[in-house]
């Protein structure tokens, strides 16, 4: 999972676009998007979608501490607003033929 | 530009409809042509046909549907295209029937929106809805629109001290209103103690989405919607007075959410509907009635601040203190809204004027606002990045 920034001015971009929000710029570099992140909010969802074989996940949107927030699961049963989380990369849905990755975020040792 | 109102009106019966997605297109535009006084096939004027629709090619495996629909109604050789902006599908249509007639291209535009979404499983129901997130940050993690809605909520609970018990007290009201909405999709009233406060409220009213509960979300719903639009200049004769466009606005936001510098902001909202109260050069102290896509009842409460009804943070207080019923200073989704009446995606857009429009002509029944003169919709597409809203009125062009 990769953060894109921008090459003249910096900004951080997840998932990719093609042009800058901040300053306009069209290049960008592909930075590892990983380590610890704080949690937004979350929710527990118990109507899932069509090809998703549990009764129920847990959502957050969590913030990297270099300030890229996103959206991913949790492995958690009860997550915390506030709550330290550690990004994992796996397979968030298991298609025909291909996986689908991307985050699935981890309780981290260190609480805040 | 020139003006342009509204003289037909037709809505099917929300809920579940068992006959073809076509009939029930066909159901609501004809009725609509009917209201109007228009009639089909010699002589009928109608220069162009939207229909708005989400899922026809998706659901109901119908392509280029209005294409079906003119021929089904003998319409021909009337322009027609199908509209898909997720669930501002209606409301874009609406946009697009006011372009075509104000660019002076078309004089009578008939504008539809239908969906038919209960002929599929919930499962599928839930990820057909939910592929209007982003296809590669959101999608495939099996976030759906609930789960958008609930971590919303949250934010709000935590930020304003909004309660499960304020979603229930707007939901509770919705569902009063669409009692005396006779195309309401759900005909009943939840007691709010046992939903709230019961021993046996955790399973009366189960979580969806933690904190959002049943209650505090609308239903799946087929149904269709349908209005026929001219310009006043055109010298027709209709049966009914036109009920005047006075303003459209429409803002985008960032597709994924997570990216929103300030999550519990609804920008598009606050934007489309800044655009549409400019066109029509008014304020939001000159709506009488009002609404607002509450496809979660946090919804209801976060576009009453975001189009200026109450300032931030506090629309959940207004609806404790009755502000927002029928009777009260800003009366918002007297047709039961999206939680009651129903929500079948690409023609609430329309439904919501259709509403207004019976509002205006004071034909709203029981659920009728006193001497209603302009009104306001606001149909939200995405969690909030495509938002469509309109200002109508009968009051003379100022």
């Amino acid at each position: 999972m990769y953060a894109y920034k921008c090459d003249a001015c910096g900004e951080l971009h997840h998932p990719k676009h093609f042009v800058c929000r901040k300053c306009g710029g069209t290049d960008f570099t592909e930075t590892p998007l990983e380590g610890e992140a704080t949690v937004l909010t979350w929710t527990k969802v118990y109507n899932l979608p069509e090809g998703y074989m549990k009764p129920y996940l847990c959502f957050v949107i969590a913030r990297f501490d270099n300030g890229l927030t996103v959206s991913g699961q949790i492995n958690s049963e009860q997550p915390v607003t506030g709550q330290r989380v550690k990004a994992v990369v796996g397979v968030v849905k298991e298609g025909v033929g291909r996986d689908f990755y991307g985050f699935i975020f981890e309780p981290a040792q260190s609480v805040a | 530009m020139r003006a342009v109102g509204i003289v037909g009106v037709g809505h099917t019966k929300f809920g579940r409809f068992t006959g073809s997605f076509l009939d029930m297109a066909a159901s609501a535009a004809k009725e609509a042509l009917d209201d109007a006084g228009v009639r089909p096939v010699t002589g009928h004027g109608i220069d162009q046909v939207f229909l708005a629709s989400m899922g026809a090619g998706q659901v109901n495996k119908i392509s280029g549907a209005a294409s079906a629909l003119v021929d089904t109604l003998n319409l021909r050789p009337a322009m027609a295209e199908t509209v898909e902006n997720g669930p501002a599908s209606g409301a874009s249509a609406v946009k697009l029937g006011y372009m075509a007639i104000a660019s002076g291209l078309c004089d009578t535009v008939l504008v539809v929106g239908a969906e038919q979404m209960r002929v599929i499983s919930g499962w599928e129901a839930t990820d057909f809805v939910a592929t209007m997130s982003h296809p590669e940050a959101e999608y495939p993690y099996g976030l759906t629109l609930p789960a958008f809605a609930g971590m919303f909520t949250r934010l709000y609970m935590d930020k304003y001290g909004v309660t499960e018990k304020d979603l229930a007290i707007v939901g509770v009201k919705n569902h009063e209103n669409a009692m005396h909405n006779p195309v309401a999709h759900i005909k009943l009233v939840p007691n709010l103690y046992a939903i709230t406060e019961d021993e046996d409220a955790n399973v009366i009213n189960p979580y969806v989405a933690e904190p959002l509960r049943v209650y505090h979300t609308c239903p799946v719903s087929d149904g269709a919607a349908a209005l026929v639009l001219t310009a006043l200049d055109s010298g027709r004769e209709f049966n009914h007075k036109p009920v005047r466009i006075a303003g459209v606005g429409q803002a985008t936001d960032t597709h994924v959410v997570a990216e929103r510098r300030e999550p519990t902001e609804l920008f598009a909202v606050k934007e489309s509907a800044r655009r549409a109260y400019e066109m029509a050069g008014i304020g939001p102290e000159d709506i009488d009635v009002a609404e607002l896509h509450d496809a979660f009842q946090i919804l209801e409460i976060a576009e009453s601040e975001e189009v200026g009804f109450f300032p931030k943070g506090t629309g959940h207080l207004a609806a404790r203190e009755g502000k927002t019923r029928v009777d009260g200073e800003k009366p918002i989704n007297t047709s039961g809204g999206l939680k009651a009446k129903g929500h079948p995606v690409g023609a609430t857009g329309v439904s919501q004027v259709v509403e207004i429009v019976r509002q205006l002509r004071g034909e709203a029944g029981g659920r009728q606002v006193k001497g209603a003169k302009t009104g306001l919709t606001v149909n939200f597409g995405g969690f909030g990045n495509n938002v469509v809203s309109i200002v109508l009125t009968t009051r003379e062009r100022g």
